[in-house]
């Protein structure tokens, strides 16, 4: 395994998001990307009325 | 000093907003912030001198960014700039160039070169359930964060409801434990509730501190009364229809046509405490209401859960 970048938080977004780079050679051999926070929007539309639900879902992204 | 003014109105002249349309925008903000005409010379002063600038750090938990859309985009033609003249903003993820380790150092940097003096603007709820595993930034969780930057703050502004009082990560079952920063953290914070909040209420929020050295009176809930003083329906254009037995009971149907009252529709505007009927948004250009959808009560606590279903009559 090669050297491993990080980069944690990625700016200028909506959100919070961190990437993980693994270098191996120069050249990006493997990558990932993951969400840092989780709110459960689905989960909390669960058993609402459904004329609600844009409400909620708009709430997402502001951006 | 008054080389400085000048520079500042040619710098807007170059933006095209002439100094008759900047004192329009002042007169407004003083009027939004409850002070007499005679203030409108010294906040329109605060804009144009560039040393009692704030220093804003300004952090993002469990959130959408809608309220820094609100505050950079939409309260006046350019009024981002305005914003920037008044505010040092030192630390803001969603428009600074650094990221990662460098975004983190420019943190902890900023925190330690403002200590005491800054104005900490929290946008978003804090995860608390699970070790604060629902969020984190640079691997800490958000109450770690919160916990650290806010008492070191002169003063703490949590911007839109869900820094207030948890919003919308907060609703029923609240997945995360969700709360807002002031509780989170133990603090007392100044609440411009709304979703989004009225960016005029922010920018005369600072003015307040930056004019009269203080934050404005608020409310039992944090709230500046300046701002959250009156509900929706004593302000609202439509009362009258209210009076007058006049509803609308049907979306699309000729009473709605003819703007009559939306209380039948599930209007929160009775109890709901906000100056969106007075100022609006997009530079004065609309409300909710205006635009024929009935308040949500955005920003009363718990709106999310106590005030739905949004669609059925109080």
């Amino acid at each position: 395994m090669g050297k491993k970048i990080t980069i944690d938080p990625i700016t200028r977004i909506e959100g919070h998001l961190k990437i993980e780079v693994e270098i191996s050679g120069g050249k990006v051999a493997n990558a990932w990307s993951s969400g840092q926070m989780f709110r459960g929007i689905e989960i909390i539309l669960q058993g609402r009325d459904p004329r609600d639900a844009h409400a909620f879902v708009q709430r997402s992204c502001g951006v | 000093m008054e080389k400085e003014t000048r520079k500042f109105y040619e710098r807007l002249e170059r933006k095209g907003i002439s100094r008759r349309k900047f004192m329009k925008y002042c007169t407004a903000l003083t009027a939004t912030m409850g002070l007499s005409a005679a203030y409108v010379p010294k906040v329109a002063q605060v804009f144009a001198s560039p040393q009692q600038r704030a220093t804003v750090i300004w952090l993002h938990f469990g959130e959408c960014t809608g309220c820094s859309e609100s505050v950079l985009r939409t309260i006046y033609p350019y009024v981002d700039e305005f914003v920037l003249e008044i505010v040092n903003l030192a630390y803001h993820e969603t428009i600074m160039a650094a990221a990662g380790q460098q975004a983190e150092e420019q943190l902890q940097a900023s925190v330690k070169k403002y200590d005491g003096k800054f104005i900490c603007v929290v946008e978003g709820s804090v995860a608390t359930k699970f070790n604060g595993g629902y969020g984190r930034i640079g691997g800490r969780p958000f109450l770690d964060i919160a916990k650290d930057v806010c008492p070191k703050a002169a003063a703490v502004i949590a911007i839109g409801s869900c820094a207030c009082f948890g919003g919308i990560p907060a609703a029923k079952p609240n997945p995360g434990g969700y709360k807002g920063v002031g509780e989170a953290v133990g603090l007392k914070t100044v609440n411009l509730a709304g979703c989004p909040p009225n960016p005029n209420n922010f920018v005369g929020t600072v003015m307040n501190y930056l004019l009269l050295g203080k934050l404005p009176a608020l409310d039992e809930l944090g709230r500046p009364l300046f701002a959250y003083g009156k509900t929706i329906h004593d302000q609202c254009p439509r009362r009258s229809h209210f009076e007058n037995d006049e509803f609308v009971e049907e979306f699309g149907s000729e009473e709605a046509e003819q703007g009559y009252c939306l209380y039948k529709l599930g209007c929160r505007g009775p109890e709901t405490y906000n100056n969106c009927p007075i100022i609006k948004f997009n530079d004065g250009t609309n409300w909710p209401i205006g635009a024929g959808h009935p308040c949500i009560g955005c920003s009363q606590p718990n709106f999310w859960d106590k005030m739905t279903p949004f669609y059925e009559e109080l």
